[in-house]
């Protein structure tokens, strides 16, 4: 049996991309850090809040996100939106995330491309 | 006293870049607040909640380097296997250089034996020190300064050839470090515990004491240096043709004094030649000196053909 220490850190490997997939998925609607945070656990996309606050940042500084300060609350809070480019990029990444699911199933079912 | 959450904003803030500082601390506290009152909605107490979620969060400094995308290795993987080679590199022979060099100059400068090899070890460490120093130092900032220098990529032209079988045996290093060794501790001994006496009784040494003083400290500090390029030899595995001239260098360098003091008749201890009417006849010191360069002819012509052949066939 494989020690739980090497399937972790394959898993990691897997999930590593996705969180940025997904968090544009999600931001399709505006949303805050803890709120993404929240839906991306519901949704099966577990993310270390350190890892996810600063991801947003730097998509943001990529012009993936655009972000708008919301100040109508309790406390301000910074809404993150996927942009345009983020839009474009996006659909790039899920069209390859699904030529790597078809392969993967092609490779499985052992079909000769 | 300022909170927990206070005091984890100001270690991470410390850390990241002044302009979005502001910004970053607004925005890093509307999220702890949130996911405390998350905690705290499920039940658990205020102060708990709080020591949770920091807890989670990490060490601010893992988290201020997130945020402003640094680096947390002094030197990456794209620099590691050049700062690796570089510094192998110049510790392989830059430090035994130096403190032979030192060793030798403060030898000739008149230093005793003990004070010219103690500085040239001396020497050798700092020099290997500065140098793992220096050379991390200027990969630490290259690192950081431009992380897209262009270094050369490896190419198939860089392999190492398989080594060949090795020419040298360990025997073979170990006899000759021994007689390197033998005849360096012989210097001292023929000093101290010279087997010829003088008419009280008193020891003589067979080399002019006055030596000490130039021209023996230089020989033990060649023939160590011998037994240093032994060892680098056996390390190499095979014979090249800079060991070949490394070794006829070493061997100039011990036999070019002894014949030169010999023909100046200044090698062998006066007391000696006086104790020894055989020495004292002009023609015998003579034929002693012609066996010795005789001797040192011998021996480098056939160390440099050994090795030269050795090396021939290797390369």
């Amino acid at each position: 049996m494989v020690s739980d220490d090497i399937l972790r850190t394959h898993l990691q490997e897997l999930r590593r991309g996705t969180v940025v997939v997904a968090s544009l998925v999600a931001l399709r609607q505006p949303g805050y850090g803890y709120a993404l945070l929240q839906r991306l656990t519901d949704h099966g996309f577990p993310v270390d809040a350190n890892t996810l606050y600063p991801l947003l940042r730097r998509l943001e500084e990529q012009g993936l996100l655009t972000s708008e300060w919301n100040t109508e609350e309790r406390r301000p809070r910074k809404f993150y939106r996927t942009s345009e480019d983020g839009e474009t990029v996006l659909r790039l990444l899920l069209t390859d995330l699904a030529a790597v699911q078809k392969s993967l199933t092609g490779l499985i079912e052992g079909v000769d491309r | 006293m300022s909170s927990l959450t206070d005091r984890y904003l100001a270690a991470t803030l410390r850390a990241v870049p002044t302009p979005r500082r502001e910004e970053i601390a607004t925005e890093l506290r509307g999220s702890i607040e949130d996911m405390i009152e998350g905690r705290t909605g499920a039940g658990q107490d205020a102060a708990t909640a709080e020591r949770e979620v920091l807890n989670e969060l990490g060490n601010p400094d893992r988290l201020a380097a997130r945020y402003a995308d640094r680096r947390l290795q002094l030197i990456g993987p794209t620099y590691y296997l050049h700062w690796r080679r570089l510094l192998r590199l110049l510790l392989s022979f830059v430090p035994a250089l130096v403190g032979t060099l030192v060793g030798l100059a403060r030898a000739a400068a008149g230093d005793g034996p003990t004070t010219a090899i103690t500085s040239g070890f001396t020497t050798a460490f700092d020099v290997a020190i500065q140098i793992a120093f220096w050379v991390t130092l200027v990969f630490a900032i290259v690192e950081r300064v431009d992380p897209s220098l262009k270094l050369p990529a490896w190419t198939v032209d860089q392999l190492p050839e398989v080594p060949a079988k090795r020419d040298m045996t360990l025997t073979d290093i170990a006899a000759s470090v021994a007689l390197l060794l033998f005849t360096a501790a012989f210097l001292p001994w023929q000093h101290f515990w010279s087997w010829v006496k003088d008419t009280d009784g008193e020891r003589i040494p067979l080399l002019d004491p006055v030596l000490w003083r130039s021209w023996l400290p230089v020989l033990i500090a060649v023939l160590l240096a011998g037994v240093v390029f032994e060892l680098v030899r056996y390390r190499v595995g095979r014979w090249t043709w800079p060991l070949v001239a490394v070794k006829a260098a070493l061997d100039l360098a011990f036999s070019v004094p002894v014949v030169w003091l010999l023909v100046d008749d200044r090698l062998l201890n006066p007391a000696l030649v006086e104790r020894f009417a055989w020495l004292q006849d002009e023609g015998n010191r003579q034929s002693i000196t012609v066996i010795a360069i005789i001797t040192a002819v011998v021996v480098l012509v056939w160390d440099l053909i050994d090795s030269g052949v050795k090396a021939r066939r290797a390369g």
